[in-house]
């Protein structure tokens, strides 16, 4: 079922490109999005290079290794495989019943879903960085995140589970085109 | 004949929804980002004490000046100072611990750089353990100086045992502060009288008015004086990048 749903889509390189396009942007948001401060800070300073620049967030990218938990960065990059599929396959979807009613609510909720899931748990994962640290603190309850087992990193998990199910979903309607039964 | 009453829906609209959820959520990851993590930081005596919240500024230029003071690794004169505030139980700022000891391998012996070392614990997230080894420093670099201080941060951080508020601080730290030639009852008086936690908290207070709401946070000092926020542990490289930014920009 994968398999041919997967081929379906991926024999257009419009796709392919679409796919890499996403996953690289929601894994750049979540590796560079705590460096904002700096990259905004340089951009300031007339005298630093748009050369300059570059290099540094090229050299960002690194981070992804010293500033992440091997769990963590696992399920980023997941994430971003995940929803640049998610993205790919709805857009094929889409496309192909353009003009036809059809109830995509399920699919569109879980992507959803597990993208915002994902995110309150990827993130810089330095200490008391990420999200939801500061949501939690916000409410007062920032102690949460000792009791949790993983620190928040559960909701990373949640969301890979969510868009592995929401990719689920597409795949079964990509496979089951709506025509009427003879 | 049955009639068809399924409404037309705009096909764009659940691909556009989940665009619109992700800017969302990086709108949220972004201005959640300048909510500083308020920390309750335990005295010496290990008695609760809420740390006082500054405004926050978000802003590097708030950081203190460097003195004499401060735990200073390198030429204190650099032209470029990388101030760092860390917390001894976060397993990253172990790594960037790591990073910054390369760093100075490489800059330090020109000049180039000075690494200033502040106190930046998270109460809530470390809870005891990471105060604790905060004053076991300060403790150390009253009775022996610089050297004493970074005897035992290096220490503590290259403790494999060390991290995520795992560590056994009542062998690790008597040991470290005997290793350091430290008198150990004029230590552990230190330890327990609670001295040093104003000054902590004056570093605490100090890495939320720069917009550090986690740790590792660094703040870059440049030879012209222009600051640069480094957020978590960055990779040598990142660093490298950054101090060459400093040195042909000023």
């Amino acid at each position: 079922m994968y398999r041919n749903a997967l081929q379906l889509v991926f024999v257009r390189p419009l796709y392919c490109l679409l796919f890499l396009t996403v996953s690289f942007v929601v894994l750049s948001i979540a590796i560079l999005l705590p460096h904002i401060g700096l990259i905004k800070t340089l951009w300031q300073y007339e005298s630093v290079t748009v050369i300059e620049i570059g290099l540094l967030v090229l050299n960002l990218y690194g981070s992804l290794g010293t500033n992440f938990t091997v769990l963590s960065a696992t399920y980023t990059v997941l994430i971003a495989v995940l929803f640049g599929l998610q993205i790919t396959l709805l857009t094929h979807y889409i496309r192909s019943v353009r003009s036809k009613a059809t109830n995509l609510a399920n699919v569109g909720a879980s992507g959803i879903g597990g993208l915002v899931s994902g995110f309150f748990g990827i993130g810089c994962a330095a200490c008391g960085t990420f999200l939801l640290s500061s949501i939690l603190v916000l409410f007062g309850a920032g102690g949460v995140l000792a009791w949790l087992p993983f620190g928040g990193e559960e909701f990373g998990l949640l969301g890979v589970g969510l868009l592995v199910y929401a990719n689920h979903l597409l795949v079964k309607k990509i496979n089951a085109p709506l025509v009427c039964a003879s | 004949m049955e009639e068809t009453t399924q409404k037309q829906t705009n096909p764009y609209l659940i691909p556009a929804a989940i665009l619109i959820a992700g800017a969302f959520v990086a709108a949220a990851l972004y201005f959640g980002g300048s909510t500083p993590t308020p920390v309750a930081v335990g005295t010496g005596n290990n008695q609760p004490a809420v740390a006082q919240q500054p405004e926050p500024t978000g802003s590097t230029d708030a950081v203190r000046p460097v003195t004499s003071e401060d735990h200073i690794k390198g030429n204190p004169d650099a032209p470029i100072k990388i101030v760092e505030y860390s917390d001894f139980e976060c397993p990253f700022c172990k790594r960037f611990h790591d990073t910054m000891n390369e760093v100075m391998d490489k800059y330090g012996d020109s000049g180039e750089v000075a690494w200033v070392f502040r106190q930046f614990p998270l109460e809530q997230l470390h809870p005891v353990k990471a105060q604790r080894a905060a004053v076991a420093t300060e403790c150390a670099a009253e009775q022996g100086g610089n050297d004493a201080f970074w005897a035992i941060a290096d220490g503590y951080f290259a403790d494999p045992s060390t991290g995520n508020n795992r560590t056994n601080q009542d062998v690790l730290i008597p040991e470290l502060a005997a290793a350091a030639g430290l008198d150990a009852d004029r230590f552990n008086e230190c330890l327990e009288s609670g001295k040093y936690d104003e000054h902590i908290q004056a570093d605490i207070a100090n890495a939320v008015e720069t917009g550090g709401r986690g740790t590792p946070w660094s703040v870059m000092i440049g030879p012209d004086g222009k600051t640069y926020p480094i957020n978590g542990a960055q990779p040598l490289a990142a660093i490298e990048q950054l101090i060459s930014i400093a040195t042909d920009n000023q």
